[in-house]
């Protein structure tokens, strides 16, 4: 599995099996966990055919303050049969999906609100992006690109432009700056452990040249183990906890449609969980390449045993004559 | 096969031949004991000169002979941070498990990675060339097995990171 998958396969299966043709209401109550600090809840608190979908997020208030509940007003209010409650105690949104009532014109549709429902953690994680592409819609209208500007330095009314802050872990955070050509994804992360740090630093390296050398359509990304880039210099003080920072730069083509876009924000919020994944990929694979160079160490020097074997300890004893030495029992 | 390793580890061998000539020898200090003399170094009559064989500054043998015992000790080259790392759990990876290399000392000597404790009961019980034969081959494979997990490792991050990048647009 090298994609890490957007949507949570739990909440998938669990839906899906619900809108069957051939479902039989059961009780549900089911605690699902995700990437970062995301749970989901899947129960049916009242009838066996009324689902409830709660979701809670660490950087719920972060994304409150983006224009997260807009956002999941628009994806799921169409429709009918389900409900936007309070959400449950404990959680920080919550779906009512009545089972009994759902209609669907066609099959398209219902695999379409399936995917919709069980892509909920990465819908929230899109409100900040998808504002910041808004305002680089405006800015880009505002103060369009100039075509001299050949070594693509910050123009100076954006540097004074808000930067976005998610705070999606405990010392992690994603910071997105719009500006009138390009949108600034940066995110910090913690090594807990020096070996992981230093493959980080391997990681990084290539991530950074792979776009000069085969994949030019990919956004550009810098890395800066210790400095805090410039762009939110004025957001973190000091580099206290030892963090890496990675600068994505998506450039315009990856704004330019709607399908696009989302595509730019899927793969994008699951970046760091790709890349803590695949470092303890690399390691669990080390590991068993060293399991197999030990056993064969070890069969080489049990080549060096002496095999003591009777018969042929008694054929290398010969008198001066020739003759063998019998032993008396 | 470079053009330095192999002088490297001929004179490698030919000490170790030097050196393996082991018999038993009671201890002088505690009497019915029988210690390997190059570890306690007691009894100072019966240790022979050290040896150190180095074929550049970051990759050296250090071989302490005694009457019944030669200690080998070996410094695995670490041209860079990664190398160190993976040589650190390489040998920590074998130390663990020791007991099935009879000869393995758990813990290295300092300055070194990795030990090797060969007594007079190990000389009896294997053969001394295919003893010696073990060292240099484990010395070649273990340098071979290093850089080939430093080339893993980049392949894979290039290859993931790639993974990673083409999905874009």
């Amino acid at each position: 599995m090298l994609q890490l998958q957007p949507q949570n396969l739990l909440v998938e299966e669990a839906i899906s099996q619900a809108f069957a043709p051939d479902y039989t209401p059961v009780f549900l109550d089911r605690i699902i966990t995700d990437f970062d600090f995301t749970t989901y809840h899947l129960s049916t608190p009242e009838s066996k055919t009324k689902l409830l979908l709660s979701i809670s997020i660490k950087c719920w208030n972060d994304l409150v303050n983006y224009g997260v509940k807009e956002l999941l007003n628009s994806k799921y209010s169409k429709y009918p049969f389900i409900q936007q409650t309070q959400p449950e105690y404990g959680y920080d949104y919550s779906l009512y999906i009545d089972v009994e009532q759902a209609t669907f014109s066609n099959e398209d549709e219902k695999q379409q609100l399936i995917a919709e429902l069980s892509l909920l953690k990465r819908n929230c994680f899109a409100a900040p992006f998808l504002q910041a592409f808004q305002r680089y819609e405006v800015l880009s209208k505002e103060q369009p690109v100039d075509p001299n500007n050949l070594y693509g330095e910050d123009s100076p009314n954006n540097s004074n432009e808000q930067v976005l802050q998610l705070h999606y872990r405990d010392m992690e955070s994603i910071y997105i700056k719009p500006s009138n050509d390009r949108v600034t994804v940066i995110f910090s992360t913690i090594f807990q452990d020096d070996t992981d740090k230093i493959f980080s630093k391997v990681f990084l390296q290539e991530f950074s040249d792979a776009r000069k050398r085969s994949i030019q359509k990919a956004p550009q990304v810098i890395n800066s183990h210790q400095e805090i880039p410039l762009e939110i210099k004025h957001l973190e003080a000091a580099n206290t906890h030892n963090k890496t920072y990675i600068t994505f730069v998506l450039f315009p083509r990856h704004l330019s449609t709607e399908d696009v876009k989302w595509n730019s924000i899927t793969h994008i919020q699951l970046f760091r969980s790709y890349f803590h994944y695949h470092i303890k990929i690399v390691k669990c694979y080390l590991h068993q390449r060293m399991r197999f160079r030990v056993n064969s160490f070890t069969k080489i020097l049990n080549r060096a045993r002496r095999d003591v074997d009777d018969e042929e300890h008694r054929s290398e004893r010969k008198t001066a004559s020739g003759r063998r030495f019998e032993m008396r029992a | 096969m470079s053009q330095s390793l192999k002088p490297y580890l001929t004179a490698v061998r030919h000490s170790l031949n030097v050196a393996l000539c082991l018999e038993n020898f009671s201890s002088q200090i505690v009497e019915r004991h029988n210690y390997p003399e190059v570890e306690n170094k007691k009894t100072t009559e019966v240790l022979l000169n050290p040896m150190m064989i180095s074929r550049n500054e970051n990759e050296r043998v250090l071989i302490e002979p005694s009457i019944n015992s030669v200690r080998v000790s070996i410094k695995i080259k670490q041209s860079d941070e990664i190398e160190s790392i993976l040589v650190d759990k390489f040998t920590r990876f074998l130390t663990k498990r020791a007991e099935n290399f009879l000869i393995l000392r758990r813990t290295p000597i300092p300055d070194y990675d990795i030990s090797f404790l060969l007594t007079n009961y190990h000389n009896e019980v294997m053969m001394k060339n295919k003893l010696i034969d073990f060292i240099i081959e484990f010395m070649e494979d273990v340098d071979k097995e290093i850089s080939e997990m430093k080339l893993f490792l980049n392949s894979r991050a290039r290859f993931v990171a790639e993974a990673y990048l083409s999905v874009f647009d």
